[in-house]
């Protein structure tokens, strides 16, 4: 296993996927969310993968992070075959190897952030690694609002609480659902600067799934789906080159980041 | 509007489906308690039916003035009246028209069956009486009439019961004699006689024994063909006269007897439905939440109603439609789950030898009652949400987060706490009031229930303010030893302490009740045991299966060797008056004096003792207090025209005699003639040198034969008592245990509900690691939370509520306060396991949901 693994992903690769597939329904109404995705996520690297409505981004990263199944296809994290664990394994995946910042609803109301942030090692019973946590904590600019309950916070503080707490366990991999979807342009480029530095001063790798062009701009590499398929990618992404790839890569020619947003794939 | 709200249900149904049985279960024990009422009544309907065939009766005149004590009272019918001359049957017979006349010639008697012991069969009665051939109610079914006395013929029933058949030899219990007896024939009864055990003698036997003074309670008069009941009534009326007798036509005998029949059931059936009543309050707490659950999530869905036109009423109404259909429904599973009940319970009957009437009856009252009541309890109930639905204000359709409104707790927290102290107030100054305040001695039933009362509603109104503290301090070991669940566990139960307050609410009710009758039966026992140790001075007790010791046990056990003294406690029901009183039914009790020498101890409050051997009477203090009698005073005590006067001797505090008057034994029986006279308690005291423990083993041995007898020391005989509190003890929480589910049902409900409620916390939890052990264990922790928050705020108010009962009613024989702090530790760790039972759904519920799609639930 591991040796395959290794044959598979390479030394510089956090998280990959070979022949994937994630078909819903059955019969006539079956739809192919993925349609043979082979993707390698680097490690140290802040990707993000972008496409219109439907086009299987949310799905591929649900399938990365073992919250989907893939109808078909290899998952592997961190060296370890994702698709052939069972729940338990799975739950214990998303512990100690994962982190997760979805786009809204991402605290729990009666912790504290502090709690919060802690919870996944709370969970596995781990010790808290406090230089660590604390270098964490700073980062996000928390340090006074470590007793504050999630309502007490505004929109951005809380995201940038869901990203500490993705962190705090030193996961293989950050896999971040339109974090800042729901903020205003300011809490979002908070939020995008500091999953960034995670990434070049903390040596964190995080997959992001978003459809703004701007957020992808903070992406060392950006990832275009369209219709379950990978159709291209773009190094050192700027908002304009971003802009300028949707365009070329959806059907219709236009701009996926106007769509509805909220729908997922 | 409506479409809506039938929608609303129709979609979310489960969630409303615990309502729908907490209804169902509350509704099932009144509609149960109807038909059972209608049973039993139509049961004993039918007896009167088949057993009062006459279409006359002629019987003794109302004894001076007052009416005769209700059955509830314990008397019966003819109780208080005076008895007829038998000669009358003679003169009946004579009148034109008369075609058979059967004068009621009956007693108490104890059958011995086949097995050596008694025939008892739970309640029902068992009586002998005499078999006259002309008796259409006795038809002969097998064998022969019994002649002689040592002959008898039993009733179908009680011949099976029994285990006996024709040709055998048994003893029976007569006449306060053991007679063995042939049993030679067999007589049926025209219908189910509800487990009564019968026996018949012949007629000269009975009279003996049955009417030795030569009369009798009332003659039934059959009229020969073509003469009715007015005519037969008319005929024979002036003949009666004569003899001091009214005359009833058959109807009216019947009608009245009904009557009564209904009377008593009438309290059974007030008895059940105030448990009822409990459960649906219960009940009520657990619809009060899902509707309060679930207008909160369709928080969006209500404004956009409202934004699109519709107008508060709709929308209160639209949620009341709802209550109302959860409420119909719930009553129509509820009345057959009560048919289902009854018919349960006749079988049980059934198998304990009670034959009931064979259909279940169902009518229209009880089904049209039943519903309306249950559906009227989930209107009500869900009035308050309906309300803050009516209330949600357009503008919440356009936000994103469904903003969590906290209503200041302060005006519960002032009304909680003015009731609880205005209430603890009235009961502590009930049970501390000093007895010169009179009027609190009067009214303390009524004072002590209203302070109850609002103890209890003061608490409900309380206890969301004192959950979030309370639930913290309880929560703590499981914070400090179950990281990180404990802490989530915590968080959850104190994020809305109005709901887990209300949802422990329905468990503290019927946890109070437990706590409190737990606590009255532990002071009961208790203060028995006193009673006996204090009172009883001989060495011995012995008492009956049936209440009543037969005269020749008595003798025979005084004359077995080693007896010192047999003291027989005798009583009757009487008739008594002091001076310019009215006579008043009450009982009076008869004992040789040298019994206060040597088995009873009772108080001297005034007078003397002495003077009972001088033919005066003692009667205990609380009645001479109450009635106004002093030492000096002449009471008259009169039974069937005998009566005697005799002045107060003494004042006396006793508890070990029940009733207000105490006669020296041969004051007594110049009133009281044998057949209306019960020993119930025989006191044995050692002769000098004999150890009381053989003394006990050779009565016993000598009493055997009467089957219904036992010989108890006095610490068997306390334990007995403590036993026959228990038995109580037990009905009582098989009653209350319905509530007790409907709360725990409460506790699924609420924690399924907030289960449904934190989907996407839920999904984000299992998201980022949580196992799904740990998060059934989260679930099973907040269970255990609300249910021990329940059962401690209940415990409390129970337990505090009943300590106040003995400072109170110590006259009437409660002198100690017992906590029974063991069932009380039993009780809370039933509350840990019904916690834990009732989150077993949730939590699979929870641990279930699949992870992606709880993180993206809307």
């Amino acid at each position: 296993m591991r040796a395959l693994a290794a044959d598979l992903t390479g030394a510089g690769h956090i998280a990959s996927a070979r022949g994937l597939v994630k078909v819903y329904g059955k019969g006539e109404t079956a739809v192919r969310a993925l349609d043979g995705v082979d993707v390698d996520f680097a490690r140290g690297e802040l990707t993000a993968i972008m496409g219109p409505s439907g086009s299987g981004k949310s799905t591929l990263m649900h399938c990365m992070a073992g919250l989907d199944t893939p109808t078909s296809g290899t998952v592997l994290v961190g060296g370890e075959d994702v698709g052939r664990m069972n729940q338990r394994a799975l739950t214990k995946l998303r512990r100690t190897r994962l982190g997760f910042v979805f786009q809204a609803f991402n605290l729990i109301p009666t912790l504290t952030a502090e709690e919060n942030i802690t919870l996944p090692l709370d969970i596995a019973r781990a010790s808290v690694d406090r230089e660590w946590f604390d270098l964490v904590v700073d980062a996000v600019g928390l340090r006074d609002r470590l007793d504050h309950r999630p309502n007490e916070l505004s929109g951005g503080q809380q995201q940038r609480v869901a990203c500490a707490r993705a962190l705090v366990s030193r996961p293989a991999v950050v896999f971040a659902d339109e974090p800042t979807g729901n903020l205003d342009s300011r809490s979002s480029g908070e939020v995008l600067g500091f999953l960034r530095r995670s990434v070049d001063d903390l040596a964190q790798s995080v997959v992001m799934v978003t459809h703004d062009p701007t957020a992808a701009s903070y992406a060392h590499r950006v990832l275009f789906l369209a219709d379950g398929r990978l159709v291209g990618e773009l190094e050192a992404p700027t908002p304009e080159t971003v802009l300028e790839a949707l365009r070329a890569y959806s059907p219709a020619g236009r701009p996926a980041g106007q769509h509805a947003a909220q729908v997922r794939a | 509007m409506g479409r809506v709200a039938l929608r609303g249900i129709r979609a979310h149904l489960v969630r409303f489906l615990l309502s729908v049985l907490a209804v169902a279960l509350g509704v099932a024990f009144v509609a149960g308690t109807f038909s059972l009422r209608t049973m039993l009544s139509s049961t004993f309907n039918s007896i009167v039916e088949t057993t009062m065939l006459g279409d006359a009766y002629a019987r003794g005149a109302l004894e001076d003035g007052a009416e005769g004590p209700s059955v509830a009272e314990g008397g019966d019918v003819g109780g208080a009246r005076e008895r007829i001359p038998l000669t009358l049957v003679e003169e009946l017979e004579a009148v034109d028209g008369v075609a058979t006349v059967v004068p009621d010639i009956a007693g108490q008697v104890v059958l011995v069956g086949a097995d050596g012991t008694a025939v008892i069969n739970t309640q029902a009665p068992s009586f002998g009486m005499a078999y006259d051939p002309d008796d259409p109610t006795m038809v002969l079914s097998d064998g022969r009439a019994p002649a002689t006395a040592g002959e008898v013929a039993l009733e179908t029933v009680t011949m099976e019961s029994a285990g006996l058949a024709i040709g055998d030899s048994t003893t029976v219990i007569v006449g306060g004699a053991l007679v063995p007896v042939e049993v030679v024939g067999e007589i049926s009864g025209s219908g189910p006689l509800a487990g009564a055990t019968i026996t018949t003698f012949d007629e000269q036997t009975a009279l003996e024994v049955f009417a030795p003074d030569g009369k009798t309670a009332t003659i039934a008069v059959y009229a020969e063909d073509g003469v009715d009941q007015a005519e037969l009534v008319d005929a024979i009326e002036s003949v009666a006269a004569a003899d001091d007798a009214e005359v009833l036509t058959g109807d009216l005998m019947r009608e009245e007897a009904s009557a009564s029949i209904e009377e008593a059931l009438g309290f059974v059936e007030t008895f059940l439905l105030v448990f009822a009543a409990i459960s649906l309050f219960v009940g009520a707490f657990i619809i009060a939440n899902t509707f309060t659950m679930s207008v909160r999530q369709r928080m969006r869905e209500l404004a956009l109603l409202r934004a699109v036109g519709a107008s508060p009423t709709q929308v209160f109404a639209s949620v009341l439609i709802q209550a109302a259909v959860v409420g119909v429904l719930g009553s129509l599973a509820g009345v057959a789950g009560g048919l289902g009940l009854v018919s349960l319970l006749r079988v049980v009957f059934e198998q304990m030898g009670m034959d009931l009437t064979g259909s279940i009856p169902l009518d229209g009252f009880t089904v049209v009652v039943s519903v309306l009541i249950g559906t009227v309890v989930s209107v009500v109930a869900a009035a308050l949400p309906a309300r803050r639905a009516a209330l949600v204000p357009p503008v919440e359709a356009m936000r994103d987060d469904v903003a969590d409104v906290e209503h200041s707790l302060r005006t519960r927290a002032v009304v909680g706490l003015l009731l609880l102290v205005l209430g603890g107030a009235t009961v502590a100054f009930t049970a501390l009031a000093p007895d010169s305040i009179t009027w609190v001695a009067d009214n303390a039933g009524v004072m002590l229930g209203v302070g109850a009362g609002a103890v209890v509603i003061g608490m409900l109104a309380i206890a969301p303010v004192i959950a979030r503290t309370t639930l913290r301090i309880m929560a703590a070991p499981f914070v400090a030893g179950l990281k990180p669940i404990g802490t989530l566990a915590r968080g959850n139960v104190t994020r809305n302490p109005r709901r887990t307050a209300s949802t422990a609410g329905a468990l503290m009710i019927g946890m109070a009740l437990v706590g409190a009758a737990s606590v009255l039966a532990a002071s009961t026992q208790a203060s028995t045991a006193t009673i006996v140790e204090d009172e009883f001075t001989g060495d011995l007790i012995v008492q009956s299966a049936t209440y009543a010791i037969p005269q020749e046990a008595i003798d025979t056990m005084a004359d077995v060797d080693g007896v010192g003294s047999a003291d027989a406690i005798a009583f009757a029901s009487v008739r008594i008056a002091a001076e310019g009183e009215e006579p008043a039914s009450d009982y009076v009790i008869g004992v040789e004096t040298v019994a206060f020498d040597r088995a009873l101890n009772v108080t001297v409050v005034d007078g003397d003792l002495a003077s009972l051997d001088s033919g005066e009477a003692a009667v205990k203090r609380a009645d001479a207090e109450n009635r106004d009698w002093q030492v000096g005073d002449e009471l008259t005590v009169s039974l069937d025209g005998a009566s005697v006067t005799v002045p107060i001797g003494a004042i006396i505090d006793t508890r070990a005699l029940g009733s207000p008057v105490i006669l020296p034994m041969d004051v007594y029986e110049r009133v009281v003639p044998a057949t209306a006279s019960t020993v119930d308690t025989v006191i044995i005291e050692a002769a000098d040198g004999v150890a009381v423990a053989d003394l006990q083993a050779d009565l016993t041995e000598t009493v055997k034969p009467y089957v219904i007898l036992s010989v108890m020391d006095q610490e068997a005989f306390a334990s007995t008592l403590a036993d026959q509190v228990d038995q109580v003890l037990t009905i009582l929480y098989a009653l209350l245990g319905l509530s007790i589910v409907i709360a725990v049902l409460g506790i699924v409900n609420t924690l399924a509900l907030s289960v449904i409620e934190r989907t996407r916390e839920i999904g984000l939890l299992r998201a980022v690691g949580l196992g799904r052990l740990q998060l059934a264990g989260t679930v099973t922790i907040e269970s255990v939370l609300t249910a021990v928050f329940g059962t401690v705020t209940g415990v409390l108010v129970g337990v505090g509520l009943a300590s106040a009962l003995p400072a109170v009613y110590a006259d009437e024989g409660l002198t100690a306060l017992v906590i029974p702090w063991a069932s009380l530790g039993w009780m809370l760790a039933l509350a840990v396991v019904v916690g834990m039972l009732a989150a077993v759904w949730p939590a699979v519920r929870a641990a279930r949901l699949p992870v992606l799609e709880a993180v993206s639930y809307e």
